[in-house]
């Protein structure tokens, strides 16, 4: 009997294979549903939006047009809009990155209970609301604020925290960093302490096991992390509202303000269609960057 | 101090919080050698050898290598090579970069390391793989990576933490020969770290044998075999019957027959008796006792015998037509007074 059992324990391993396609299908068909309907028909009813007239009022008439399109190509206020939005989202992923990576880097080496408490701690601020976060950096960034009250104390000028880029990245930077700490110990498997040993033993000093080691075993937590954090800062919209208060002008707060306020949806749409371009070009790099690495 | 070693530890101690991992470790390891430190897990084997890499600090004791004290010294600037049980190889490297490492961090001109490189992969038998990443490989070829990366260098120590524990059994005999002739043919002073009596007496010159953060004793395989020291030393190095006994007036009782006991013991003691060094007296002699079991392994015969209410185990290398006896035989055993160790029973 037991014999018989050990003879047939290998089979089922190709048979499952042969018959693989058909429960694949049908686990993948839910969720398959769930994104063609709530995500991508929405996604290309915004594309085709995006080439609809219209008049100064608002109001949309179902007539294709490149003149929005066109718009956005030619004025040089949406171009500055693309690169500031570009440019401010790497500054604040960089930022994200510099102030994360050692939290990081200690929350993988230490263990037990600590490591619980310490998981816990990074995770915490995901629980409050990305709005009452940003209230709280303004308590702290406003003009009469915690920083510049201090300074004031202290006999030194005040310093323009808010309703400027400065703000949007500080605000931000804190906002995404419990994302870029799991993204980045999600990535950070193939980093063993036994090599940094090794690496000691062979004659490299601190800084080298750092450089040599570390840092190139570590480059798929922060590719990845860094891939999350400049998504979620383009899309950001709460923060650089409320920290920019309508004068730093990016992405997210341009199509509100296109949506809601100026009622121009298809500027709205194409700004938008816009933004999943820059996310298209941004995992284009990551996979790029994937494949170096590995 | 009268005899340094090449390699020579005075005192050296690891105390954590709640426990001692090693406790006043002396050593002196002549240039050339390969000593064993062995002993179960948690014995302080690994946390010696850790401390010597530099990859712990000791709490207190010296380290001197050639005549140079090493205690303070940082690990990067010990010039040790270190050979792990998980490999530890850099898994974004290609093999020839793996084993280039350590010269690139001692500078060494470039067409010499690519020389250097090649003669270590040559040495461990991996020429052709040099462009191959370190997971491409088997285990047994990732541990001669390993290997040659550490032996690169011409560390002034190698040092081996349980280097065959990953391996399967064949693979483990095959390193086992590679890693002793390959040292013997360097002629390099090397601590090779494991739990296996058999590693320990087949490869290395000497054993440290290693209980409780302490020393039990060190000698060659022969000496701890032959002469142990103790009674850790008797049941941990090859495989021994022990007997509960009392020492009185100098001798102790086993099974009816007095032997001499060892100066100054008395009270309750440890018998101990290889159960090869056993034999089977002509009729009517020796200690009586009864066949309990008995189990034909081919090239031995085990035996259960039972003598005066406690177990014997007895193995009689076979020589071909033996009968093999039934249980419930009445058998006579002998055996040499030599043979047997006694120990004062630990309290």
């Amino acid at each position: 009997m037991s014999a018989g059992a050990a003879i047939a324990l290998p089979a089922p391993a190709p048979r499952e294979r042969g018959r693989g396609v058909a429960p694949i299908v049908a686990l993948l068909a839910p969720i398959a549903l769930i994104n063609a309907v709530g995500f991508l028909a929405p996604v290309l009813n915004l594309a085709r939006m995006s080439f609809y007239e219209v008049e100064p009022t608002g109001a949309m008439r179902e007539v294709y047009t490149l003149a929005t399109w066109a718009k956005v190509f030619s004025d040089g206020y949406y171009a500055g809009l693309i690169f500031d939005s570009i440019t401010v989202s790497l500054g604040i992923t960089l930022l994200t990155l510099l102030c994360s990576y050692p939290i990081a880097l200690y929350l993988h080496r230490s263990s037990g209970t600590w490591r619980t408490i310490l998981l816990v701690l990074v995770i915490s601020p995901l629980l409050t609301s990305a709005v009452v976060r940003t209230y709280g950096w303004i308590a702290i960034l406003a003009e009469n604020g915690l920083v510049n009250n201090a300074l004031a104390t202290l006999g030194l000028a005040k310093l323009k925290l808010m309703f400027n880029a400065t703000g949007v990245t500080i605000g931000l930077t804190e906002i995404l960093m419990p994302y870029m700490i799991l993204a980045l110990l999600a990535g950070f498997g193939r980093l063993d302490p036994r090599v940094e040993e090794a690496a000691a033993t062979l004659g490299a000093p601190p800084f080298t096991i750092f450089r040599r080691i570390i840092l190139p075993l570590t480059l798929p937590g922060i590719a990845l992390g860094c891939l999350l954090c400049f998504v979620l800062a383009v899309s950001s919209f709460i923060t650089p509202k409320l920290l920019g208060g309508g004068r730093v002008f990016l992405l997210a707060t341009e199509i509100y303000d296109e949506a809601i306020v100026t009622l121009n949806w298809p500027l709205a749409a194409t700004l938008s269609i816009l933004v999943l371009i820059i996310f298209g070009g941004a995992l284009m790099l990551y996979s790029r960057a994937l494949r170096a690495i590995l | 101090m009268s005899e340094q070693g090449f390699l020579s530890i005075r005192g050296l101690t690891k105390r954590y919080a709640a426990f001692t991992a090693v406790e006043d470790l002396d050593l002196d390891v002549p240039r050339g050698e390969l000593v064993a430190f062995l002993g179960p897990s948690g014995c302080g084997k690994t946390t010696s050898l850790r401390m010597i890499a530099g990859l712990v600090p000791a709490t207190s004791g010296r380290i001197v290598v050639d005549g140079k004290d090493l205690t303070e010294v940082p690990t990067h600037r010990r010039d040790m090579g270190l050979v792990f049980q998980s490999y530890a190889l850099f898994p974004h490297m290609s093999i020839a970069r793996n084993v280039a490492f350590g010269l690139e961090m001692r500078k060494v001109p470039k067409d010499e390391i690519a020389r250097r490189v090649k003669e270590a992969i040559a040495l461990v038998h991996l020429t052709g793989k040099e462009e191959h990443r370190p997971t491409q490989l088997s285990g047994g070829q990732q541990q001669r990576v390993a290997l040659a990366r550490a032996l690169v260098v011409r560390p002034s120590i190698l040092l081996l933490d349980e280097p065959l524990s990953n391996l399967d059994a064949k693979l483990r005999d095959e390193m086992r020969n590679e890693i002793r002739e390959i040292q013997q043919r360097l002629g390099i002073t090397a601590i090779f770290v494991t739990h296996d009596q058999g590693e320990a007496l087949t490869m290395c010159d000497k054993v440290v044998v290693m209980n409780q953060g302490r020393l039990e004793q060190l000698g060659t395989p022969v000496d701890l075999y032959e002469r142990p020291r103790t009674a850790f030393v008797a049941s941990f190095v090859g495989r021994t019957n022990r007997l509960a006994s009392v020492a009185k007036d100098g001798s102790v009782e086993i099974a009816g027959q007095r032997i001499a006991a060892p100066a100054g013991l008395s009270g309750p003691v440890e018998v101990m008796i290889r159960p090869h060094r056993i034999a089977f007296a002509p009729a009517g002699e020796g200690v009586p006792g009864t066949i309990a079991k008995a189990v034909f392994a081919g090239d031995i015969l085990q035996y259960d015998v039972e003598v005066a209410g406690q177990i014997l185990s007895v193995e009689l290398a076979t020589r071909g037509g033996e009968t093999v006896l039934s249980p419930g035989t009445a058998v006579g055993l002998s055996w040499r007074p030599q043979d047997v160790f006694v120990y004062g029973a630990a309290a």
